[in-house]
């Protein structure tokens, strides 16, 4: 089933002292429960297509649709209320909210998009199980490592089920083995929740369990690896 | 959720969110303080404007309030005083002739109005009784062969009745008071010296005391050298029925003091039945009726409806007959208001200030909040209830120790005895006793939420306009 489709997407940054252009007639299509890597030097544009596919930003032209829906087609106040509900968003610097705990953490996007409280408190359990932090679900983020912090922010992004979970350099600020245990975690919940993980990222561990590998250069798609499609 | 996150946020760095409360508490004391003062003084002048002087409303003859011209008295008494009868409202009324004249003593003389009353029914609805200054006799209390009169503490100055005298009494009462012995000894140098007025008296003490001195301790000095023979002499000089000038000689009964200098300096109360016997007045024949109601906000109604059943004569409610009060109590929450936006407005910049740091060192976290679906609306709301629990939690503190410091105060009343000279003037009592209603805090708990509220639309317009993708790279 197709969760993600880009349709001749281009972003051009141009001002008077600068022209980009930072995506370049991508084309590509996810379907459910991919595990996929967008690879590429820095400057590639991995970001920006990110973004683009988060509905951060607004592509300079071509369409988006994320379950059939185009996201151009969506104003301001529904493209948020759109992505609270489809779209899991993991952050380099794991940006939790500091003064929330784990458990808070987690169950925020849920407690935005009123989820019964049981259904809330089942939810959260059973997400921070999987990442092996039940045990530290009433810690603010200030007393967990950086691996855990990861975690936590990994259990956030797919709280709310969404179509697909958007991962910007998930372990670039990570040990390696803080790094390896976070992906182990990542690759069980893709298998088990059937939730589509799209990563940017340089790291080759990354590279190495990602079932689809996209290198882009210079905006442009060059290789689109198809390495193990998920059961 | 949100509002656990407002509130855990504004604990993120609690020095400087404890500045922010401890100014809007500071401000709301100061202003809960200076209202229930101004508010404490409002109403004492009214009370006492209403029970000492002019009483709720007052009925006289067509035109008797124009000129005060004697003959115009009110026509068949008996028939008014039977309608008052059926009019609900009326807690009681007294009859009151109104003649104007000159007090004089051997050195002074002053214009005055001469009010006949009748002492005992008077005072059941008049608590004039209750001013009489302790040691100057009584209100009209004991039986005299001779004509009575009742005047004001400023009158008796302005006539030379009261003295000021340094005798071995005056010493004993300073000492008591904790005068100390360095004063003691420069006061004790005219010791026995009777000074015929206050202004001699004051002189006196300039010149041997200093500034700093008379500051502390001037008027305890005055008070102790205060003298008053009872039964002191004046003659009250008026027009007779006939307008005929007739003059007689009064002994003061007493003397009051209802901090109302103006009131004091021109009002001389004497008995009814010698004003009659002096000016050959018929028995029957008053000026003026004055009402006392059961409650005070029926004056407007109570004034109509007589208005209506007595066509023939004048009734003036105490809003008409002064109207710089009326203008107080009509618009005195009006003022409060306006005096506490003020300081809120004040106290609201230093919470812009704050919430705009709020938003600036978390412009990452907000980013990321965009980005994951927190709608703009809950951003706002975010940082709104972030400024309203700084304003609430500053205001309700502030509150609460402006109430108790002044039911603290209102015990005793804080007492401006250096200022009662320029505060009586104005008909204010230098004896202050703060009061506030609770209908007040309402008022002020309403505003500083306000406050809190339009302080956070500027940061929270500035959370808005975050670019999530920019916001999150933000370090």
């Amino acid at each position: 089933m197709k969760v993600l489709e880009l349709k001749e997407v281009n972003k051009i940054y141009d001002s008077s002292e600068v022209h980009v252009h930072a995506v370049n007639d991508v084309s590509l299509e996810f379907s459910e429960a991919e595990f996929a890597a967008i690879v590429g030097p820095s400057g590639s544009g991995k970001t920006t297509l990110l973004n683009l596919i988060g509905g951060l930003d607004k592509p300079t032209s071509g369409k988006i649709f994320i379950d059939g829906t185009d996201l151009s087609s969506l104003r301001s106040s529904k493209l948020i209320d759109f992505r609270m509900r489809n779209i899991g968003f993991v952050f380099q610097a794991y940006n939790l909210i500091p003064v929330l705990t784990a458990k808070e953490n987690v169950e925020f996007i849920m407690s935005l998009q009123k989820w019964e409280e049981k259904e809330r408190d089942e939810r959260t359990f059973e997400l921070l199980k999987a990442v092996g932090l039940s045990e530290r679900a009433n810690s603010r983020p200030s007393k967990l490592s950086g691996g855990q912090q990861q975690r936590v922010a990994v259990a956030r992004a797919l709280a709310s089920k969404p179509k697909f979970v958007l991962a910007d350099e998930p372990t670039a600020n990570l040990d390696s083995k803080s790094a390896t245990t976070l992906l182990e975690i990542m690759e069980k919940l893709n298998h088990e929740e059937k939730i589509t993980f799209i990563f940017s990222t340089h790291d080759p561990r990354v590279v190495k369990m990602a079932h689809r590998v996209i290198t882009l250069e210079d905006g442009k798609v060059v290789s689109d690896d198809l390495r193990e499609l998920p059961e | 959720m949100i509002w656990k996150i407002a509130w855990k946020n504004i604990w993120r760095n609690p020095v400087r969110s404890f500045v922010v409360i401890g100014s809007v508490t500071v401000g709301v004391f100061a202003g809960v303080f200076a209202i229930a003062f101004m508010n404490g003084m409002i109403s004492q002048r009214v009370e006492s404007a209403i029970d000492e002087e002019i009483s709720h409303i007052q009925v006289t003859g067509k035109g008797f309030n124009l000129n005060n011209d004697p003959q115009i008295t009110i026509p068949d008494i008996s028939h008014t005083l039977s309608i008052l009868d059926t009019v609900k409202g009326i807690r009681g009324y007294v009859e009151r002739t109104i003649i104007s004249g000159m007090a004089s003593t051997a050195s002074k003389s002053a214009g005055v109005q001469i009010v006949g009353i009748n002492p005992a029914e008077d005072q059941k609805i008049f608590s004039l009784n209750k001013t009489i200054i302790e040691g100057t006799g009584g209100y009209f209390t004991k039986e005299s062969k001779f004509n009575l009169a009742l005047i004001g503490q400023d009158l008796a100055k302005e006539l030379n009745i009261i003295r000021f005298l340094i005798d071995s009494a005056a010493l004993s009462e300073l000492v008591k008071e904790g005068v100390p012995d360095r004063i003691l000894n420069k006061v004790s140098r005219f010791s026995g010296e009777r000074f015929k007025n206050e202004k001699n008296f004051d002189k006196r003490m300039n010149d041997i005391l200093l500034k700093e001195e008379i500051s502390e301790y001037g008027q305890k000095i005055k008070r102790a050298a205060w003298s008053f023979r009872e039964g002191s002499k004046l003659t009250l000089t008026f027009l007779d029925k006939d307008n005929n000038q007739v003059g007689a000689v009064f002994r003061l009964t007493g003397i009051y003091d209802t901090r109302n200098s103006i009131f004091e300096m021109s009002t001389i109360f004497v008995k009814n039945s010698d004003l009659k016997r002096l000016t050959g007045m018929n028995e029957k024949s008053f000026h003026q009726v004055i009402l006392r109601l059961t409650d005070v906000d029926q004056t407007e109604a109570v004034t109509s409806e007589l208005m209506d059943i007595l066509p023939g004569l004048d009734v003036s409610n105490w809003k008409e007959l002064q109207p710089d009060l009326a203008m107080m109590t009509d618009y005195v929450h009006e003022i409060y208001a306006f005096f506490m936006a003020i300081i809120l407005a004040a106290l609201a910049f230093g919470i812009v200030n704050t919430m705009l740091m709020v938003v600036l060192e978390r412009t990452r976290e907000l980013g990321m909040l965009a980005a994951i679906g927190m709608n703009r609306k809950k951003v706002f709301s975010m940082i709104m209830l972030e400024s309203v629990f700084l304003s609430l939690i500053g205001g309700v503190t502030g509150m609460a120790l402006g109430w108790i410091i002044v039911h603290l105060t209102a015990r005793n009343g804080i007492n401006f005895a250096q200022y009662a000279e320029g505060m009586e003037a104005f008909g204010y009592s230098a004896h202050v006793y703060p009061e506030i209603g609770a209908d007040f805090f309402i008022m002020i708990a309403v505003m500083i939420i306000l406050t809190g509220i339009l302080s956070s639309v500027y940061p929270a317009l500035k959370a808005l306009k975050l670019n999530p993708i920019e916001a999150i790279r933000t370090e």
